[in-house]
């Protein structure tokens, strides 16, 4: 079951992601060490590993937030770090408990997003209709996000990064803080999205990233362990290969 | 240009919709409004020197309050890491932030600008001093918020790059004092550093270019040192 990283599902087109050896030093300690993969459209990669274990440092990096002390990545063909912008118009991200600037309103603040994402002036009021729409937002357009419950604010967060139709979408512990119904609605919504990008998600809930995910990545200590290919028909079989790896004596 | 213009929208619309930003202003108009009424009961001339003598010294208090939260907030909220993750460049987001800042402080000067209409109403005052003033508050403004934008990069915290804004400013403003004791070509160093000195002329109304590329080139190389700041992360 265990594979190499740069395994992705057959059948799928080329590469939108590419980390090649990425390594990041914070001071004297090393967060992320050589880390490469691969990620194809209408795949989902799910990154786990234990607090500490390099997951940030990895989602920071490919964002390009943060420059590699070694290595690379290229989104949809650009240097995350040399074509920094270039890259990032294929990118979306969502960050851990987004917070958001409260004193907009969702409409504002897709308004503001679009403009930042380079959306072209006369689409830009449909792409926030098509954004809004898709994410159920309508009802709360005018509503101030510092006003959002924790659900809604996530939903527009994600609405922020899907702007502009990035290739690749980053969601970075999802999950957190939402009740079981919001948890299903995050679920389905991800599969959905999964048909028209690639997404990388990073949860501690194991058996979520098993109903989403197509692969997942194993960290330890900034390092990769391997790769598992998500069976759908071996419930629990994420949570083994994961305990089996990621224990320290392992 | 675009991301320039959301980004500055943002800004003002962040700065004005908070309520210390109507404080700040409410401050600094009380202060400035009374030091130009008492100076024009007792001189019973025409000037505004000491209004804008006194406006330097309020605006060196104010402003690490209003450039304090510029980038430390983004940051401390990790909305700066939502903006950087789109095709948005560092210089875009530093340049909005300060044309948004320096909006806010021309707000907080231009209520002011009816003292010389009620000095021109009674009086003949000069213009020259006037213009020239309200011209170096401009730029002292603009060097003040350049300096808090760069150390509001530097951390998260906002009573931090406060206090260090306004203890960098406040040396810088009386850096000179210690001129008169030092030997060439110290004593002259301190003159050249000293925004006192650079500023004295155009409250005099004795405005000289090399005070302006001063100020103006101090808050260039502030602003530079905030962009690196913020792209170093």
């Amino acid at each position: 079951m265990i594979s190499p990283a740069s395994d992705h599902r057959p059948g799928l087109s080329g590469p939108v992601l590419l980390a090649h050896d990425l390594t990041y030093d914070y001071g004297r300690h090393r967060a992320l060490s050589g880390l490469s993969f691969e990620l194809a459209r209408g795949e989902v990669l799910g990154l786990l590993g234990p607090n500490g274990a390099g997951k940030s440092t990895c989602l920071r990096l490919l964002t390009g937030y943060l420059t590699p002390t070694r290595g690379y990545a290229t989104l949809a063909g650009f240097d995350v770090t040399q074509d920094g912008p270039a890259a990032r118009r294929h990118l979306g991200y969502v960050p851990e408990d987004p917070l958001l600037y409260p004193h907009l309103t969702v409409d504002e603040l897709l308004r503001l997003f679009a403009r930042l994402k380079e959306c072209p002036a006369p689409s830009l009021t449909d792409e926030c209709d098509r954004v809004a729409s898709r994410l159920a937002l309508n009802e709360v357009r005018k509503r101030a996000a510092g006003k959002l419950s924790r659900g809604f604010r996530q939903r527009v967060a994600i609405a922020l990064a899907l702007l502009g139709a990035p290739e690749l979408l980053i969601l970075d512990e999802p999950t957190n803080g939402l009740d079981p119904w919001q948890v299903i609605e995050l679920r389905e919504l991800i599969q959905q999205l999964a048909a028209e990008h690639a997404i990388i998600v990073t949860s501690h809930v194991l058996s979520e990233i098993e109903r989403v995910a197509h692969r997942a990545l194993f960290l330890r200590e900034g390092r990769l362990l391997g790769s598992y290919v998500i069976a759908r028909d071996q419930p629990g079989e994420l949570e083994r290969q994961f305990l089996a790896m990621t224990r320290p004596s392992a | 240009m675009n991301a320039f213009a959301a980004l500055y929208d943002k800004e003002v619309r962040g700065l004005f919709l908070q309520p210390i930003a109507w404080v700040l202003m409410a401050v600094f108009l009380l202060v400035v409004g009374y030091t130009f009424a008492t100076s024009l009961a007792l001189t019973k001339t025409a000037s505004l020197s000491q209004v804008i003598f006194q406006a330097s010294t309020v605006l060196l208090l104010l402003v690490p309050l209003i450039s304090m939260r510029l980038l430390a907030e983004e940051r401390r909220h990790g909305t700066l890491e939502m903006l950087l993750a789109t095709p948005v460049r560092e210089y875009q987001i530093v340049l909005a932030k300060f044309a948004a800042s320096m909006t806010l402080i021309a707000a907080m000067l231009a209520p002011t600008l009816v003292y010389p209409v009620v000095l021109a109403w009674f009086g003949q005052p000069e213009w020259g001093p006037i213009y020239s003033g309200y011209l170096g508050l401009l730029l002292l403004a603009g060097f003040f918020n350049a300096l808090g934008l760069a150390l509001s990069a530097l951390t998260s915290n906002q009573i931090v790059a406060a206090t260090l804004t306004l203890g960098l400013s406040l040396l810088l403003w009386m850096i000179d004092s210690l001129a008169a004791v030092l030997a060439p070509p110290w004593d002259d160093l301190l003159l050249q550093a000293s925004l006192l000195a650079h500023f004295t002329p155009f409250a005099t109304g004795a405005m000289y270019l090399s005070d302006a590329g001063f100020f103006i080139g101090g808050t260039l190389l502030a602003l530079f040192c905030a962009v690196r700041a913020l792209a170093r992360r």
